[in-house]
């Protein structure tokens, strides 16, 4: 088990992390921080804080006259404050110990074919539930993630279900295979499939800010960045990072804010300046609606239930 | 005459020596003029004028308009424009209630004992600014001599006007022109022209429209010299017969002339090559003053006009001299078509009609209600990129550009007459029409059916437009009812449209030939045509388009096959109404909305539900809009 191969992944079993290594890659699964904590590839960081499911997106003028906000509020704070529950290693199939002293007896850095890392998060809304996130990385890299969302009666309908990815700086461009413009579940049957370049990251400038930039049925995204956080770095060549499909398209947006940023500004201009770069992968989409402005609800077939489990799955190349 | 402040309390008086509303066409002195298009009778106004604020009129300068009155302390200000915005008056933004909503209790006269007549109510409120404005100018040469009228396009909301020193006239309507005959007045150099013009009048009570509440002399104002001969009015009214390659044109003019004229009039009819189709004389005769004249011309091999070929005859009413010298020449293009319900269907030109339509404001994010032609040309140039075939003039008669662009673009009309009196209806989303304007108080018939007549007098011309439209949320009455009569009895074979039928059945019969609705539901919709539908089913406004919105379009688009008398509708809306300020903070240049500045209550971002942002870009939704539409297209 030793690292002794250097064709398979060197696993690091630390104390408070994770540390999965391979050709040009190194990820840090933190138990601390109850996620994944950074990707590096090519000696650039990729992440400033794990990502964490979503259950928020900010709320469009007509879910506030539909009063959704309301019925559905309980996820705004479920999307902002998330507990990590347990944290589960496997390593080709075998469950680890991970914790410390149990972590003495890898003896050294291991080599692996395979490492699944298994994050379980419990919501604080009520009632409560859980999602499983589960991070599996092959000897290319590659990073296969599936998320598991655990319906519970009672709970109220998802504006959006997801993962967040914060990037330490903003993006300075992103490219796309799926469909043009900003679409949504009940807003896409005039998109063009295509591949897209988008290097303007900023809100569609709706009179209030609130929920833009979504693409639905998107087969791949590579996000492209130059900057970085780290002092030392003297490289300023782009650097990709591509997510994929892995069974079925996801949807995604790429923005400089966090859905709550977003729900704080009634202007743009009240707006932090554009410093990251927020990348939510979705599993599901609320629609926006379009009946009227002050109740009509978004068309059921439109609207996603939280008393359903929602199983989807990507890959980040 | 002398002016009488308390007009603007008065509900039966809104036009005093205005010249009767008539058909909006261009004139020229001959063909020369014409083909340079050079008009030479026409004297601007526009630009700079002195200008003087005060809160309300018991505090106005009231003797302004006097010849030898020192306006030394006049202000300047831009014309043409909105008195907010040029900093005098707060900006502000409501939607359905009243501009004075929790400040003054008003409500209209006659609707209610406590009421009264109304005297006072505008005349004598601590809150109703007045804008006093001066222009002087000498007339242009080409003027001098000849009979001269001051034509304003645009004035909200109620005018009084005096040229050197004498009354001239008054007018409310805010968004049809008003003219007035200087003539006796006028002189060549030195002329003092004031107007005094007040935010609010009783025609408040009409003009409750969703959007900012502005007043001012807001649309171009121009002094019109007319020739010897001039065609006060005509109606040129091209019909399509069944086969849609045959039928008539229906020619009538009025003509005032200048003393001991010995004229004659004549039609000519051009196609788009400028082949004659038609070319015959129009016989004259005296009728109170003027001379009226009416033919009737068959005409063969028609290309008619529709959205996909909106194809123009080019027409001319030329007035001549004893010894064929032109006098005046007046052009006019006009397309064939046929507008009418059979079997419970609207059928253009004997097909089914699919309105892809959108509602349209007139919209400058710097300018407010006051825009330029370049506005009209980009938003009808986005109409017919994103297969948009219908606009409604929300809530009101556009600029007079506007319905020739439609002409040219083959973009259907909902002409809407200046009528919303939401507020007096409709309390927090109940429909509560104890003190509904105007309803069936006699008072108040007079004046909507005026703003109907001057809308239809303006614009009966435009082969675009395909509807009339009473106006919008107003609920529904004998005064309502009394507009579409007086449409129904003008016989130009267009349909009447007003979607308050829907509130009152009682009047459905009577003021609609058609089933309109706004933001029904699509099964509400399927509810109607499925149960023995009186008529024929279109949305006048659906698809809010607030924010990020537009989601589900389909659900509407599939009524179109599932239904023959579901028949489209129009989007709300066209354009963000949101306004570019400079931020205190960042020195930016941003959009502001109502409640920013100040203005309460208010109904904030309520304003922006365009498909197209303020800055005119498109909304991400456009694409859907450009897809759906472009399947009915």
């Amino acid at each position: 088990m030793a690292y002794t191969d250097k064709s398979k992944l060197r696993v690091v079993y630390g104390d408070y992390t994770l540390g999965v290594h391979g050709k040009e890659f190194n990820y840090i699964f933190s138990y601390a921080q109850g996620g994944l904590e950074s990707i590096v590839k090519n000696g650039y960081e990729w992440l400033y804080r794990c990502p964490k499911p979503t259950f928020w997106r900010a709320l469009t003028d007509n879910d506030r006259g539909s009063k959704f906000h309301i019925k559905s509020g309980s996820w705004l704070s479920a999307d902002m404050f998330i507990d990590c529950k347990d944290v589960q290693v496997f390593m080709d199939g075998e469950v680890q110990k991970i914790y410390a002293p149990d972590n003495n007896s890898y003896e050294g850095d291991v080599s692996a074919d395979e490492i699944r890392v298994q994050y379980t998060y419990e919501t604080i809304n009520t009632p409560s539930t859980t999602v499983v996130v589960t991070y599996t990385v092959d000897i290319t890299g590659k990073i296969q993630v599936n998320v598991h969302y655990n319906g519970v009666k009672g709970l109220p309908e998802f504006p959006v279900f997801g993962m967040r990815f914060v990037m330490p700086t903003l993006a300075d461009k992103y490219l796309y295979k799926g469909l043009s413009g900003e679409t949504y579940p009940d807003r896409k049957a005039g998109a063009i499939e295509g591949v897209y370049e988008v290097s303007d990251l900023s809100l569609t400038p709706y009179l209030v800010p609130q929920e833009c930039g979504m693409r639905m049925d998107t087969e791949w995204v590579d996000i492209v960045r130059h900057t970085s956080l780290d002092n030392s770095r003297t490289d300023y060549s782009s650097q990709t990072l591509r997510i994929e499909k892995k069974d079925e398209p996801f949807a995604f947006s790429c923005l400089p804010y966090t859905a709550s940023e977003i729900e704080n500004a009634l202007h743009h201009e009240e707006l932090p300046p554009a410093r990251r770069t927020i990348l939510c992968i979705y599993g599901a989409v609320r629609g926006v609606g379009g009946i009227d402005s002050w109740g009509s609800n978004v068309e059921d077939e439109y609207c996603i239930s939280a008393e359903e489990d929602i199983d989807y799955s990507f890959t980040i190349c | 005459m002398n002016a009488d402040i308390r007009w603007i309390d008065n509900p039966e008086i809104f036009r005093v020596n205005q010249i009767a509303a008539h058909s909006d066409h261009d004139y020229f002195t001959n063909y020369e003029a014409l083909n340079s298009n050079s008009h030479n009778l026409i004297q601007s106004l526009n630009g700079q004028w002195k200008f003087c604020f005060s809160r309300n009129a018991m505090s106005r300068p009231a003797d302004f308009y006097k010849e030898d009155y020192d306006t030394s302390y006049f202000d300047k200000i831009m014309v043409p424009g909105h008195i907010e915005l040029a900093g005098y008056d707060q900006i502000r933004y409501i939607n359905t209630l009243y501009p004075w909503e929790g400040k003054t209790y008003r409500r209209g006269a006659y609707s209610i004992e406590s009421a009264g007549d109304g005297t006072g109510m505008f005349s004598e409120a601590e809150y109703n600014p007045v804008g006093s404005y001066i222009k002087k100018f000498d007339l242009d040469k080409e003027l001098c001599g000849k009979r001269v009228r001051l034509f304003f396009e645009g004035v909200e909301q109620a005018m009084y006007v005096w040229l050197n020193g004498e009354f001239i006239g008054y007018a409310e309507d805010s968004f049809t022109p008003s003219e007035f005959d200087l003539t006796p007045y006028i002189r060549e150099k030195d002329n003092v022209l004031a107007v005094e013009i007040h935010k609010m009048c009783s025609a408040a009570f009409l003009e409750d429209q969703d959007f900012f509440r502005f007043f001012g002399i807001f649309r171009n104002v121009s002094l019109r010299a007319l020739p010897e001969a001039h065609v006060e009015d005509m109606w040129l009214n091209p019909v399509l017969n069944e086969d849609n390659v045959s039928g008539t044109l229906n020619t009538n003019i009025r003509v005032s002339a200048t003393e001991n004229q010995d004229m004659c009039a004549r039609i000519i009819l051009k196609n788009v090559d400028d082949q004659v189709i038609l070319e015959r004389n129009i016989e004259l005769e005296d009728k109170d003053g003027d001379f009226v004249g009416s033919i009737s011309d068959d005409i063969k091999d028609i290309k008619k006009w529709d959205n996909h070929t909106p194809y123009l005859y080019k027409a001319y009413i030329e007035l001549l001299k004893a010894d064929g010298e032109i006098i005046e020449v007046v052009p006019y293009r006009i397309g064939f078509r046929k507008i009418e319900i059979k079997n419970k269907v609207m059928l253009l030109n004997g097909e089914r009609l699919i309105i892809n339509g959108v509602n349209r404001h007139e919209w400058n994010p710097k300018t407010g209600r006051c825009i330029g032609l370049e506005d009209m040309v980009s938003d009808i140039n986005c109409m017919t990129r994103n297969n948009i075939n219908a606009v409604r003039t929300c809530h009101y008669p556009d600029q007079i550009p506007w319905y020739y662009m439609c002409d040219d673009a083959g973009i259907y009309v909902m002409a809407e007459t200046n009528l919303e009196s939401h507020g007096s209806w409709q309390k927090l989303g109940a429909v509560e029409p104890s003190v509904n304007i105007p309803g069936s108080i006699s008072q108040w018939r007079e004046v909507v059916v005026d703003r109907a007549r001057t809308n239809y007098e303006t614009f009966k011309n435009h082969t675009s437009i395909l509807f009339w439209s009473l106006g919008n949320e107003s609920y529904a009455g004998d005064d309502i009812k009394a507009m579409n009569t007086y449409f129904k009895e003008r016989q130009d074979g267009r349909l009447v449209h007003y979607e308050g039928s829907f509130y009152t059945r009682q009047y459905e019969d009577t003021i609609s030939d058609v089933e309109s609705r706004m933001y029904a539901k699509p099964y509400e919709i399927r509810e109607y045509l499925s149960n023995h539908p009186k008529k024929p089913y279109l949305l006048c406004e659906y698809m809010h388009d607030m924010g990020n919105s537009l989601g589900g379009f389909d659900s509407y688009i599939k009524l179109i096959d599932e239904f023959e008398m579901y028949q489209g509708g129009f989007i709300w809306d066209f354009i963000d109404q949101a306004i570019l300020v400079k931020d205190h903070v960042t020195g930016k240049e941003v959009l502001r909305y109502g409640g920013d500045f100040d203005d309460r209550p208010s109904d904030y971002e309520f304003s922006g539900n365009g498909i197209v942002f303020a800055d005119r870009k498109e909304k991400p939704a456009m694409q859907e809009v450009r897809y759906y539409y472009g399947l009915y297209r």
